[in-house]
């Protein structure tokens, strides 16, 4: 393949994206649906506007994940695989440290009772959390086969359209946080 | 060239099966998709037939009425999800590599998998029959609360939606495989107004399948775990957020089912009138506003569910405008055969039943999208009136015309015209006869999915012509049977030749069946109808004989 034509899987990874990103559509037409709707009481104990401590922290964790991410692509693109590698490794493990501080604010909600099954409001907002940490956790699963595979030193300067797509669906998944943490903490 | 047979080494029967099980090529997966999801439309027809007979005259205990309830359920999911869905699909994963000159699909292995998806869902769909005997009987609509634990404990109801959400799946799958396919891997020279209309539909129905599925997937997701898990998204809410989120899928699933079959027209139309497409660049333009439009009209299924007024009214509209485009294609295939050299086949019978049927559904979509008639006709046989004569005789009228047009292409035999027109014409007055009774039926006051009604009614003669009808339909769907096990399967039929039809598009420039690697040669496209001049350069080669061809 010469560098004239698009790579199809990278095509196909953005394809995907738009995809992904109507489920989440769908998910936040649910929410304000429920929230718009002045005959559903949101239960009084219940923390409409909770602390922002960790998911701010948490964001700052993912933009210094996609700066990782970043730096690994330019690196590659260079035709570095030093940078690759190290870059693909911060970003893997900073993801795996947004799970587990997602973790840490799931259980502190539940320890004051607000849980997916307390209301329809705290069902769509867990399920905002989950599916977007579902997807953090589907992005490392994706490094981690990245980084393998970089590992046996199987991408170049040509060759590097998983490196691309998985670039691409990480700042997807930053992006998405970004809206549900505006939407469900400061809205 | 007939199809060579050399004897090699006959590969044993366990090794065949292996290589279908193990495919990735596009189009053995086609043959597969057609062979299963055309057992599935025998298997939801039988439901219907059950359905017909329990409702023939008053009273009638064919069937329990619980039983009765799952029957119209997985009839309709069944042809919807598991039938003209993924008819349509295989269809274009057979053909849409062939127009447009590829090797395959850009992801031959994802096409695998959105195929295997798509029958273990099936199979889980159905197996509630097996699976404590209760399958889902909430409607395909599956309405909260009716589908939630309380009005529906049966575990068929959550295999129900769990194989709904392995279609979403599939069917994403196979748009992200369908666009990239036809972005990357056109023939050179396919510039954007040569790619063959039955791509271009498919373009816009993946489109639209990429974008309306995900919702409804979280939404099944949202029921299970409300069934399941004790989430509250629909238990304790507004039962609207149900509607809204399913409807959104599922009124562009109406087009996501015609509109493959209205590009299956556009290629069979102009191939029998011996005319190029009238309007074609309209004809791609309006495929884009139905697609657009689709997404614009969904709440026109929720007008009695106490919708804001003026959302009603916004709905109102659209519903309205999206029939524009509509007509435009209806009237750009009477165009092209006004004046045509009308060959009156088989597939362009199916096309004319189409186009005949398909404008009453049109027709009463628009009648019944008005609020105040709406309102009338709700949940009346009405509304399955209007929608059997959308998908039946729009989608399925459609899907036989693309078989009857490239079973040749995909088996290397002519089907027998005589058993087709029998076919069309069975189907043709069978379809009619079952649906048009139920516009009176609906009109009348008849409502939707009751197991029987009493004799005082005034419903039993209607009832009785629409179940004369269905089995009527049925014995045509048998005579297409018997024409294909005699004809094709029993190898009776005709040898088709490379190009039976003189079809304008690339599918038709290779053998039937085409070889695995479809092109010998990577064919080069020079204008909207590359076999006009491959059958001029192949005339041109051999100007000693002679040079009527049939075709202008």
């Amino acid at each position: 393949m010469t560098n004239s034509k698009p790579n199809t899987g990278l095509i196909g990874a953005a394809v995907f994206i738009v995809s992904e990103s109507m489920f989440f559509i769908g998910l936040f037409l649910a929410y304000f649906f429920l929230r718009g709707d002045t005959t559903i009481q949101i239960p009084s104990d219940q923390p409409v506007h909770p602390s922002l401590a960790l998911p701010l922290i948490n964001t700052l964790i993912l933009a210094v994940s996609v700066g990782a991410m970043a730096y690994a692509e330019r690196g590659i693109a260079a035709n570095k695989q030093r940078n690759l590698v190290i870059g693909v490794t911060v970003a893997a493990v900073l993801g795996l440290v947004f799970m587990l501080v997602q973790t840490v604010e799931f259980s502190r909600f539940i320890s004051v009772g607000f849980s997916p099954s307390s209301s329809a409001f705290g069902s769509t907002f867990f399920a905002l959390l989950i599916f977007h940490v579902l997807r953090v956790f589907a992005g490392v699963l994706f490094m981690v086969i990245v980084l393998v595979r970089a590992l046996m030193g199987q991408f170049t300067q040509q060759r590097r359209a998983a490196v691309q797509a998985c670039t691409l669906y990480w700042c997807f998944i930053a992006a998405v946080w970004v809206v549900v943490f505006l939407v469900l903490y400061t809205s | 060239m007939a199809s060579v047979s050399i004897p090699v080494a006959k590969p044993g029967l366990l090794s065949e099966i292996a290589g279908w099980l193990t495919t990735v090529d596009h189009k053995k997966i086609g043959v597969m998709y057609l062979v299963s999801t055309f057992f599935f439309f025998l298997l939801s027809g039988i439901f219907a037939l059950i359905i017909r007979l329990q409702l023939m005259a008053p009273g009638m205990k064919i069937v329990d009425q619980n039983v009765y309830n799952e029957l119209f359920t997985m009839h309709g999911t069944g042809m919807i999800f598991l039938f003209i869905i993924p008819m349509l699909v295989g269809l274009g994963n057979y053909i849409i590599p062939l127009q447009i000159g590829a090797r395959d699909m850009a992801f031959p292995r994802i096409n695998a998998l959105s195929f295997w998806l798509l029958i273990f869902a099936g199979i889980v769909m159905e197996g509630g029959f097996l699976i404590g005997g209760t399958a889902s009987s909430a409607a395909w609509t599956a309405y909260v609360p009716l589908s939630t634990k309380q009005f529906s404990p049966q575990s068929g109801m959550d295999i129900w939606l769990f194989g709904v959400v392995l279609l979403g799946i599939s069917s994403t799958l196979g748009a992200v495989n369908f666009l990239v396919t036809i972005y990357t891997m056109r023939a050179p020279g396919m510039t954007m107004w040569r790619i063959p209309i039955f791509t271009w539909t498919m373009i816009v129905t993946a489109g639209m399948v990429l974008l309306a599925t995900p919702v409804l997937t979280a939404a099944l997701i949202m029921l299970i775990t409300d069934r399941n898990f004790s989430t509250q998204f629909f238990t304790t809410s507004n039962p609207r957020l149900w509607q809204h989120m399913f409807w959104f899928y599922s009124h562009p699933a109406v087009y996501i089912m015609v509109l493959p079959a209205m590009g299956i027209l556009s290629e069979v139309i102009p191939v029998f009138s011996r005319k190029p497409l009238f309007g074609f660049k309209v004809m791609v333009l309006s495929s884009i506003l139905i697609g657009v439009l689709g997404f614009t009209t969904w709440v026109h299924h929720m007008f009695v569910s106490g919708v804001d007024p003026l959302v009603e009214r916004f709905f109102m509209f659209t519903t309205m405008v999206i029939a524009v485009p509509t007509g435009v294609k209806m009237f750009s295939w009477i165009a092209t055969m006004w004046k045509g050299s009308v060959s009156l086949k088989t597939p362009l019978l199916m096309c004319i039943g189409f186009i005949s049927t398909f404008v009453i559904g049109g027709i009463t979509g628009v009648i019944q999208g008005a609020i105040p008639i709406d309102m009338q006709v709700h949940n009346t046989y009405w509304v399955v009136a209007h929608f059997h004569y959308v998908l039946f005789g729009g989608s399925v009228f459609g899907i036989f015309a693309g078989l009857y047009f490239y079973l040749p292409k995909i088996t290397g035999r002519m089907l027998d015209d005589k058993l087709g027109k029998w076919h069309f014409a069975l189907m043709f007055i069978g379809f009619n006869l079952t649906f048009f009774p139920m516009h009176i039926l609906g009109l009348e006051g008849m409502p939707r999915r009751i197991a029987t009604y009493a004799a005082d009614r005034g419903w039993d003669i209607p009832n009785l012509i629409a179940t004369i009808g269905a089995f009527t339909i049925a014995f045509s769907v048998l005579i297409f049977m018997i024409n294909f096990a005699i004809y094709i399967l029993g190898r009776k039929g005709e040898v088709a030749g490379n190009d039976p039809w003189e079809g304008a598009t690339l599918e038709w420039a290779t053998t039937s069946p085409p070889a695995v690697y479809n092109f010998a040669r990577t064919p080069v496209v020079e204008s909207d109808r590359p076999m006009i001049e491959l059958r001029a350069k192949a005339a041109g080669a051999k100007s000693d004989s002679k040079t009527s061809g049939g075709s202008h």
